[in-house]
C-alpha cells in the first residue's frame, strides 16, 4: 500500500509539473497581458505611455520569453510563494484563501443536502420501481435535471427578491444584508444563512436529480443479482435486503464520485456566483482569466489540479475500504 | 523516475496549505523588494528634469515685466447648477414627475426638471440619508495615483483632495472649496494658486502646497507604477510651493491644455515621505499595506469598509468642519455604499428592488426591461445626451482600407436606417463624425469652418461606384469584388472583430449583409475584451467595432487621431490634421495664421472646409481647428461613424438631482456632489 501511495504521489508532482507548465504556456500565448485591460478601462484623458508601459511589463516580467517566466514562478513557488496578484495587488495566496471559504460555504452544503436527499430518494425509486408514484418522482427529477440553473436562478431571483421586496420572504443576492455589521452573531449567521438560501438550491437540485438517479440505476444493477434473489428465497425481509445486501453494493460508484468531487467543491460555479453576487472561486477564475492576473490564474490551476489528483487518490483508497476485493499489495 | 527532495515535497504542501488557509509567505517581500532593486535607488521626482525654480518675488517680477497675472475662475459648481437651474422653466411638480412613464423626450424633459433641481434650502434635504450604487467590480487599491478601474477611479473621485474641476460644459475651474484664488501669467508659462488654510487630511495634518509639490514629483518618479496619472502631468515643468498655500505650476510651453494638465490627484506628503524610498510600488510594504487599509484621505468621504460584495464610504466631517465651524457645504449624504454587482440583469432587479438607488441601463433595458409597472412602482427612468460614439474602424495599413475610396464606400453600403430604427429602437442620433453636433467643435458651430455634414444614408449604387473608382470590380464573375495588389489578385474578403455582445455583433452582421449586396465579403469574428483590445493595440486585425467617450478636452483626440498615437488603432495619418491638432493647443496669441497653414497651401483642402480668403491674414481660432480636424476625417472616413449612444439610467423615486452632461450624470462638476434625497414630511 505505502509504494502504491509513493508512486502515486511522485507520479502526481510530475503530472503537476506538466499541467502548470502547459497552462502557463497557453496563458502567455493569450491574447493580451494584464495591461491590456487598463487601457481599455482609461477615458479618452488618459492614457500609459510607451515608457510607463515598458516599466510595468519588466515589472511583471511580461518583457522576458515566456519559459522563462515560468521559471520564475515555478522557483518562487518551491519556496511556498504563490506571487501576487496583479489586479488585486495581494498575494495570490490571500487572494484564493479569502474566497474559498465563501465557495465552500455554498458547494458543501449543497454536497451535503444532495447526498443526505439522493441517498432516500434513490432508495425509494428503486423499492418503488415502476409504480406511478416512483415515475411522477422520477419525470420531475429528470425535468428538474433538465432546466439550466442560471435560468432557475434569475427566475427565482425575480420571484424572491423583486417580487417579494418588502415582505418578509424577500431573499437577496449577495453575501449579506446592508446592516450586516450592526448585527449580533447570530444575526449574521443568520443572515448569511438567508442569503445562501437560493444560491444553494440551485446549486443543489441538478446534483440532486443525478445522484439520485445514479443511485437508483445502480440499485437497479444490483437488484437482479444472484446473492439477492438468495437473500430473498432465504426470507430476509425486503428492506433488509434493500439496505444491508443490495445498497452496500452500489456503494462502490458512489465512493468514487465523492473523490472526484472535490475539486468541483472548490470550484464553485461561475455562472451561478455572478447571478447571486457570490464572490467565490468561480468568478475569480473568470476575472482572472479576463483579466489575464497570470499569477491567480496559475495559483488557481495548481490548486485545482491538485486536487483533482488528490480526489482520484482518495476514490481509489475508498474502493479498497469498501470493496474488499481491490489491494494495492 | 522522479525523485523529489523532501524539502520539494514540503513546499508543496505548504503551498496548498497556504492557499487554503490564506497565508502569505515570508519571502513574498524579499522577492518583491528585489524586482524593485533592479533599478537602482529610488530618486523622487526623477522624471522631472533639472530646474531651479526661482524666489516668489522674482517670479512676481518677471510675470509683471510679461503682463501680469489673469485671473481664472474660482468657483462653486453646485452654486453653477442652482443659477442654471434658476433660469430654467419647471415643467412639471416632483410629485408629477413621479407617476410619468418616460416615454417620449416630453416627459423625460419633466422627469429632469421636477427631479433633478437642487434643494431649494438645506431643510428639505435628508443629511442622514444613505444612497446606493451598483459598481461592476470590487474596490483593489485607494491610492488615487494608483487607480486604473471604473470603481477605483469612481472611489477616488469621492475620497481624494483636488484643487480643481470642471462642470457639464467642460469649462475648467478651481474648486472654491479647496482655492482662494487662481490666476495665469499673461505669457502662459506659470500658474499661481492660493490654496485655503482650512483644510486636513483624514488624520487631522492641514493639506498644504507642499502636498500638491510632492504628489507631482511622486506622479514623475519612475519607480512607483503610476497607470493613468502621468499622463498631461508629464507636460509641466515643475510644481513649486512657495509656502503652506502658495503653490506654483511651471509649464514647458504656454498651452491652453495646461489647464487639464495641473488637475493631478493629491497624496499626503506626511505619509508617503518616508515610507516611499522603502517601497515605491506603494502598495508592497508592511507599512503601505497597512495604509491600503487605512488610507489617509483628503476628499469628502472616506472608506470605512470594503470587501468583495461592497464598499462602504462615511461622510468625513472634517472635509467641511474646521475648528467647530462649517466652512464648506455638506455633503448630501452620509453613506454611500458601492455595492459589487458585476452581472447587469442582477443589477436592474436590484434597483427594482430598491437595494440600489441609481443604475446605468443597458439600451435593451431602456427600451424593453423598465416600462412595466413594476419598474414604476419604486423607479424612475431618465436619458440625456452623452458625447459617446460608436463606429466601424477601418485599418488604413491593410491594402483594402488604404484608399479612402473604398472607406467611404463601406459607409455608403450601410443601412443606417436600419441600425437607428431597428437596431438602437430609434432611441439614439446618428453619429457624424468625432466631435458631437451640440459642441464647439462641430463645423458651422460659431466657427470657420463652411462644410456641411449630414448623416449618410445608403446608396448601394454610389457604394458600387467608388469600389469600382478604387480598382475592386468583380473580373471572374464569382459575385464578389477583386483587384491585383502587389502581382496577385485578391478577393474582397475581410474579418470584422468586435466584443463579444449580441447588440455588437448584430450590427456587424447588418454590416456584412449589406457589405454582400456590392460584393464586398465580411466575417464577423466576436471575441473576449482583452482579446479585442490586445488585436487593436498592436494593429492586428482588418476592421473592428468599437466607441469612444470623450475628453473634457478636445486635444484628447490627438491621441485617436495624431499620427502613430498610442490610441490611433487605424493609422490614420494627416499632416494637415496633426498640424490642426498643434495649433489647437496653442494660446491663441501663438497660433499661425491660416495663410501659414497646410490645410490652407492645399487649395483643394482650403475648398473643402469653405475657408474665407478673408480669412488669410487672421489666426484661426480653437474652435476652428478641432472643426477643421473633425471635417477633414469625415472626408476621409477612417472610420464609418454609427450612432451616438445616449446616457440611459434608472433612479429610485426618493432621489434628487441627478442632471446629465457629456460625460453622463457623475462625470463632471459637481455630478454625484448634485444628488439628495429629501427629508421625510
Amino acid at each position: 500500500m505505502l509504494n502504491y501511495l509513493i508512486r502515486r504521489v511522485v507520479f502526481g508532482f510530475g503530472t503537476l509539473l506538466v499541467i502548470t507548465f502547459a497552462v502557463y504556456a497557453l496563458i502567455r500565448h493569450m491574447p493580451g497581458t494584464p495591461l491590456t485591460l487598463d487601457l481599455a478601462e482609461m477615458s479618452l484623458d488618459q492614457q500609459i505611455s510607451s515608457s510607463e508601459m515598458k516599466r510595468l511589463e519588466r515589472q511583471y516580467h511580461l518583457d522576458r520569453p515566456w519559459y522563462v517566466g515560468y521559471w520564475l514562478w515555478a522557483g518562487k513557488l518551491f519556496h511556498g510563494d504563490l506571487g501576487r496578484s496583479i489586479k488585486e495587488k495581494k498575494p495570490v495566496s490571500r487572494v484564493i484563501g479569502e474566497r474559498v471559504p465563501r465557495t465552500l460555504l455554498l458547494s458543501g452544503t449543497s454536497l451535503i443536502l444532495s447526498y443526505l436527499l439522493s441517498l432516500p430518494l434513490g432508495l425509494y425509486s428503486t423499492a418503488r420501481s415502476g409504480r406511478l408514484d416512483e415515475r411522477v418522482v422520477s419525470t420531475f427529477l429528470y425535468m428538474l435535471y433538465a432546466v439550466p440553473t442560471f435560468v432557475a436562478g434569475l427566475l427565482l431571483l425575480v420571484f424572491f427578491y423583486k417580487d417579494l421586496a418588502g415582505t418578509p420572504f424577500q431573499l437577496e443576492p449577495g453575501m449579506f444584508s446592508r446592516n450586516y455589521s450592526q448585527l449580533s452573531t447570530l444575526g449574521q449567521v443568520l443572515d448569511v444563512a438567508k442569503h445562501m438560501i437560493l444560491p444553494v438550491v440551485c446549486f443543489t437540485y441538478g446534483s440532486l436529480a443525478y445522484y439520485s438517479r445514479f443511485i437508483k440505476s445502480n440499485m437497479e444493477e444490483v437488484v437482479r443479482q444472484d446473492y439477492i434473489r438468495t437473500a430473498k428465497a432465504k426470507g430476509v425481509g425486503p428492506l433488509r435486503v434493500l439496505l444491508h445486501h443490495a445498497f452496500r453494493n452500489t456503494l462502490i460508484p458512489y465512493v468514487t464520485m465523492i473523490g472526484l468531487t472535490l475539486p468541483a467543491l472548490i470550484g464553485g460555479s461561475v455562472v451561478l456566483e455572478y447571478i447571486f453576487n457570490w464572490p467565490g472561486m468561480g468568478t475569480l477564475y473568470l476575472q482572472a482569466l479576463s483579466q489575464r492576473d497570470y499569477p491567480v490564474i496559475m495559483g488557481l490551476t495548481l490548486m485545482f489540479s491538485a486536487l483533482t489528483l488528490l480526489g482520484q487518490l482518495l476514490a481509489d483508497l475508498l474502493y479498497a475500504v469498501v470493496d474488499p476485493r481491490i489491494s494495492y499489495q | 523516475m522522479v525523485h523529489l527532495k523532501p524539502t520539494g515535497c514540503i513546499s508543496l504542501a505548504f503551498l496548498l496549505l497556504s492557499v487554503l488557509f490564506g497565508c502569505s509567505s515570508a519571502r513574498e517581500e524579499t522577492d518583491r523588494a528585489g524586482e524593485e532593486s533592479t533599478e537602482g535607488p529610488f530618486v523622487l521626482g526623477d522624471l522631472v528634469k533639472p530646474f531651479d525654480p526661482p524666489t516668489l518675488e522674482e517670479l512676481e517680477k518677471k510675470v509683471k515685466e510679461n503682463g501680469g497675472w489673469v485671473d481664472q475662475p474660482v468657483l462653486d459648481s453646485l452654486e453653477l447648477l442652482r443659477k442654471r437651474q434658476a433660469k430654467e422653466p419647471i415643467l412639471t411638480t416632483v410629485d408629477e414627475a413621479l407617476k410619468l412613464h418616460n416615454d417620449s423626450e416630453e416627459d423625460n424633459a419633466k422627469i429632469l426638471s421636477a427631479l433633478g433641481r437642487l434643494p431649494n434650502d438645506h431643510s428639505e434635504v435628508d443629511f442622514n440619508a444613505q444612497i446606493t450604487r451598483a459598481t461592476p467590480q470590487a474596490l483593489n487599491n485607494q491610492n488615487p495615483l494608483l487607480a486604473s478601474t471604473m470603481t477605483e477611479f469612481e472611489v477616488s473621485g469621492l475620497t481624494s483632495f483636488g484643487l480643481f474641476g470642471f462642470d457639464w460644459k467642460f469649462m475648467p475651474f478651481a474648486s472654491v472649496d479647496s482655492v482662494v484664488s487662481w490666476q495665469t501669467s499673461k505669457g502662459g508659462y506659470y500658474d499661481k494658486v492660493i490654496m485655503r488654510d482650512d483644510l486636513l487630511w483624514s488624520d487631522g495634518t492641514p493639506i498644504t502646497a507642499h502636498d500638491i509639490e510632492f504628489s507631482f514629483k511622486v506622479i514623475m518618479s519612475s519607480q512607483v507604477p503610476i497607470r493613468a496619472q502621468r499622463t498631461g502631468t508629464d507636460e509641466i515643468k515643475y510644481v513649486k510651493a512657495y509656502d503652506d498655500q502658495t503653490v506654483v505650476y511651471f509649464h514647458n510651453n504656454p498651452l491652453v491644455t495646461n489647464v487639464w494638465n495641473v488637475n493631478f490627484s493629491i497624496i499626503p506628503k506626511h505619509v508617503y515621505e518616508q515610507s516611499i524610498s522603502e517601497d515605491p510600488t506603494l502598495n508592497d510594504s508592511d507599512y503601505h499595506v497597512q495604509l491600503e487599509e487605512t488610507p489617509v484621505t483628503g476628499g469628502s468621504f472616506e472608506v470605512v469598509n470594503r470587501d468583495q460584495v461592497e464598499v462602504v464610504l462615511r461622510r468625513r466631517e472634517s472635509a467641511y468642519m474646521f475648528k467647530g465651524k462649517q466652512v464648506r457645504d455638506k455633503p448630501f449624504f452620509e453613506t454611500v455604499r458601492l455595492r459589487i454587482i458585476p452581472e447587469a440583469s442582477v443589477r436592474l432587479l436590484s434597483l427594482e428592488a430598491g437595494d440600489i438607488d441609481e443604475m446605468n441601463l443597458e439600451p435593451q433595458q431602456w427600451s424593453d426591461q423598465t416600462n412595466g409597472d413594476d419598474f414604476y412602482r419604486r423607479c424612475t427612468k431618465a436619458r440625456g445626451l452623452e458625447w459617446t460614439s460608436f463606429s466601424f474602424q477601418w485599418n488604413g495599413n491593410t491594402p483594402y482600407f488604404k484608399d479612402p475610396r473604398v472607406r467611404q464606400a463601406m459607409t455608403y453600403a450601410f443601412d443606417h436606417a436600419e441600425m437607428l430604427g431597428i437596431h438602437r429602437k430609434g432611441l439614439d442620433q446618428a453619429c457624424t463624425g468625432t466631435f458631437h453636433p451640440t459642441s464647439r467643435w462641430y463645423p458651422g458651430n460659431n466657427n470657420a469652418i463652411g462644410v456641411k455634414i449630414e448623416p449618410t444614408k445608403q446608396d448601394l449604387e454610389k457604394a458600387g461606384k467608388l469600389l469600382e473608382e478604387a480598382g475592386w470590380i468583380d473580373s471572374d464573375g464569382d459575385g464578389y469584388r477583386d483587384k491585383e495588389i502587389d502581382g496577385r489578385r485578391r478577393k474582397f474578403e475581410f474579418t470584422i472583430i468586435v466584443r463579444n455582445a449580441r447588440e455588437r455583433i448584430d450590427l456587424c452582421e447588418l454590416l456584412a449583409q449589406n457589405l454582400r449586396l456590392v460584393g464586398v465579403a465580411c466575417n464577423v469574428k466576436p471575441l473576449e475584451s482583452a482579446t479585442l483590445q490586445d488585436k487593436m493595440f498592436n494593429k492586428q486585425f482588418v476592421a473592428a467595432y468599437g466607441g469612444w467617450g470623450t475628453g473634457a478636452d478636445p486635444d484628447t483626440s490627438d491621441n485617436i487621431w495624431g499620427s502613430g498615437q498610442q490610441r490611433n488603432y487605424v493609422s490614420y495619418s494627416s499632416p494637415v490634421v496633426d498640424e490642426f491638432f498643434e495649433e489647437g493647443r496653442k494660446l491663441e496669441k501663438d497660433r499661425k495664421l491660416w495663410k501659414e497653414l497646410k490645410a490652407w497651401k492645399d487649395p483643394e483642402v482650403r475648398e473643402y472646409l469653405g475657408l474665407d480668403e478673408e480669412l488669410a491674414e487672421s489666426q484661426p481660432t480653437r474652435e476652428d481647428c478641432y472643426a477643421a480636424i473633425h471635417a477633414i476625417l469625415w472626408r476621409d472616413q477612417p472610420y464609418t461613424w454609427l450612432f451616438y449612444r445616449n446616457a440611459y439610467h434608472g433612479f429610485n423615486k426618493r432621489l434628487r438631482g441627478y442632471n446629465f452632461s457629456p460625460r453622463g450624470v457623475t462625470g463632471y462638476g459637481p455630478g454625484f456632489g448634485s444628488f439628495w434625497m429629501p427629508a421625510e414630511q
